[in-house]
């Protein structure tokens, strides 16, 4: 027995010290369509990436809610545009929707662009995997790309203030707590007597014996069972009770004269455009080639606007591919979701020009992040074509495409 | 209603000393041992019971303050919480005559959560305290036990039970979140310190559309929300009181009864 005993700890011991601790969010596990068909985030920046405890990160970005909007999904309606962090290791203190600040849910459409700002103070020390999400009704939390910040102690506990309406200003780590507890506390030191009361000095076991002779309505004083003294004591601990509740409502009431409802704050955001629409586009099949993480998508566009325009990024769930310098691709977003991008042909599409054009991806994030879908009822992808014109106005097209793989693999398990 | 001793039948009475000799009688081997292995063993039993009944039924309405709202959390959390003490209160009234079912449940769940909101939330999750406190349904469970020991009745401790425990519970537990309704201008808007916490304290998968706030058309009710969530929540609590009682009844005490006739 002891030599079992001693190897079950063994073994216990042995797997928690191989246990790694969970920095990021388990993002690689929602299936494809998830992320290709839901959304798609662009212009995404985590800075900066070292701080202090207190000091502020923001979070900017865009993210377009696609019309590729999968019909087995609930249509978007409702979401809540949020940092998805491990836990409150920051404390968000501001966000802005389109340039509105909203600190509660916003009313969303599908082709709808949501540009957002989100500044949060570092609240716990550590190396953290920060990135946006927006959070939709009845679909879940969707992830844009994610930055590493490392967080150093700075000598001083988080504080967060913030200033009441009647000028006092408050820690909210703090604020309260002390109250709530002493407050339960007497609650419970009153439950406890009422339990000391008749466990200790009475005994339990045994008086089976006596009750199960007994219908279930008599409390049997003349026996001993409930004795008018019980009686007395019980209407005291009640009665202070009460008392407790109608002081506390007394000193609640004078202490904290207003009072409000929580409050929900929901509008829809300013639309913002995607463009002047002049831009068509038309799918003509994509493959992967999971050997060599390489996605081909072949389209044809048509430039019915005034300028020419010319094919900068294409952008899917939470990766962006940029035909571009370094220079491009780091304003692009965080490195490890931003890859390079070839078009063929290249170059600016004229006003009225049609041309077939080929796009070639080679990247490891396609299966890291799990963006393919290779063994899924839909092999469908979708993203984000985003063209320029030489004046800099942008234009944002969704492309939705069947994906064939240029071979499966072979797989043991369905 | 036990009849007095005075008007009760010779034999009767002869009986009911038996009865006292027997409450009284002193045992070999069931000492007070036995009862102190019984009442700290099934703190875990019971704790754990109202726990997962209450995570199960009112979930995050008791995990946040900004979940703590006029119309739902009256309603929601006075149902969840009365079940299990409602059971006890069966058990330990019928197998001892002891009004302490609820107490002792309460008691119990109140150890449990707090344990756990503290190591699991604030310890190892780091949220604040101020921000995950769990609501205390003791004193409410003392008031349903006095009701119970002066009535000898379920059926009247369900009625009036109910109805003062959703009173109890939400009114003893407003009273320390009063500091987090309070108004505080926050991103451009008027909120309450607890919307503010909600909103500060990062919770990914929480979004804030999940809350019930301002959901249905209570406040057709002259804007009265909080009373009709409360005589809601009474006669929910009055609901949950017969849950408890069925678990007790039936699905505690009955099958115990059934394994001793088989000895």
């Amino acid at each position: 027995m002891r030599m079992r005993l001693a190897m079950v700890l063994s073994i216990a011991i042995l797997i928690s010290s191989y246990a790694t601790r969970a920095l990021a969010h388990g993002e690689a596990a929602d299936e494809p369509f998830l992320k290709d068909l839901t959304v798609a985030y662009y212009d995404v920046h985590v800075t900066p990436t070292q701080v202090k405890v207190g000091d502020p990160v923001t979070i900017t970005g865009s993210v377009k809610i696609l019309e590729t909007w999968p019909y087995t999904l609930d249509p978007p309606q409702t979401a809540y545009i949020t940092p998805v962090v491990p836990g409150p290791c920051f404390a968000l203190t501001e966000r802005l929707i389109n340039g509105e600040s909203s600190p509660g849910s916003i009313f969303v459409d599908k082709g709808g662009i949501y540009q957002f700002k989100m500044v949060m103070l570092a609240r716990n020390p550590g190396h953290w995997h920060v990135h946006p999400g927006i959070a939709i009704q009845g679909t879940g939390t969707l992830l844009g790309p994610g930055e590493w910040v490392t967080v150093d102690p700075s000598g001083q506990p988080f504080k967060l203030d913030v200033t009441l309406l009647n000028g006092k200003t408050v820690d909210l780590e703090h604020f309260g707590g002390a109250f709530v507890w002493w407050w339960s506390l007497a609650g419970f030191i009153i439950g406890l007597i009422w339990m000391l009361y008749w466990t200790v000095p009475k005994r339990t076991v045994t008086r089976l014996a006596v009750t199960m002779q007994l219908p279930v309505n008599d409390d049997a004083p003349d026996i001993g069972l409930i004795t008018p003294r019980d009686h007395m004591w019980m209407d005291l601990l009640a009665g202070i009770t009460v008392l407790m509740l109608i002081v506390g409502w007394v000193y609640m009431a004078a202490k904290y004269p207003v009072r409000l409802p929580q409050q929900t704050v929901r509008f829809a955001p300013d639309p913002i455009s995607p463009g002047d629409g002049l831009i068509a586009v038309h799918p003509k099949g994509s493959t992967f080639d999971e050997k060599t993480d390489t996605l081909v998508i072949n389209f044809q566009v048509k430039n019915n606007g005034a300028s020419p325009v010319s094919l900068k990024q294409y952008i899917m769930a939470m990766t962006t591919f940029v035909d571009g310098d370094k220079q491009e691709m780091a304003a692009a977003g965080p490195s490890e979701y931003v890859g390079q991008l070839a078009v063929d042909p290249d170059g600016p599409i004229a006003p009225g020009a049609s041309r077939d054009i080929t796009l070639k991806m080679t990247n490891e994030v396609f299966l890291q992040e799990r963006l393919i879908p290779l063994h899924d009822p839909q092999q469908l992808i979708a993203g984000l074509l985003r063209f320029q014109d030489a004046q800099g106005k942008e234009n944002l097209v969704t492309l939705k495409s069947v994906l064939v793989p240029t071979e499966f693999q072979p797989q043991y398990l369905p | 209603m036990a009849s007095t001793p005075a008007t009760m039948a010779p034999a009767e009475r002869q009986r009911r000393l038996e009865l006292r000799e027997l409450l009284n009688a002193k045992y070999q081997f069931i000492d007070r041992t036995w009862d102190a292995v019984f009442w700290i063993t099934a703190i875990f039993i019971v704790a754990g019971a109202a726990d997962i009944t209450k995570l199960l039924f009112a979930g995050d309405w008791d995990f946040w303050t900004d979940w703590k709202d006029p119309q739902w959390w009256p309603v929601v959390t006075a149902f969840a919480t009365i079940i299990i003490p409602s059971a006890l209160q069966w058990i330990q009234w019928v197998a001892w005559r002891f009004p302490t079912g609820a107490t002792y449940t309460c008691t119990c769940l109140f150890l449990a959560t707090w344990i756990g909101r503290y190591f699991q939330w604030h310890i190892a999750e780091t949220y604040p305290m101020n921000f995950v406190w769990p609501i205390s349904t003791v004193p409410a469970a003392i008031i349903l036990d006095w009701l119970l020991m002066r009535t000898r009745s379920f059926v009247v401790t369900s009625l009036f039970g109910g109805a003062i425990w959703a009173i109890m519970v939400w009114s003893f537990n407003y009273i320390p979140l009063a500091p987090f309704l309070q108004p505080v201008p926050f991103m451009h808007h008027i909120m309450t310190v607890s919307d503010v916490q909600g909103i500060a304290y990062i919770r990914s998968q929480t979004p804030e559309y999940l809350r019930h706030i301002e959901r249905g058309a209570l406040r057709s009710f002259l804007g009265e929300t909080q009373y009709v969530s409360l005589l809601f929540g009474g006669t929910m609590a009055m609901i949950g009181y017969w849950v408890g009682q069925a678990i007790g009844r039936f699905l505690a005490v009955w099958p115990i009864g059934r394994y001793i006739k088989t000895l």
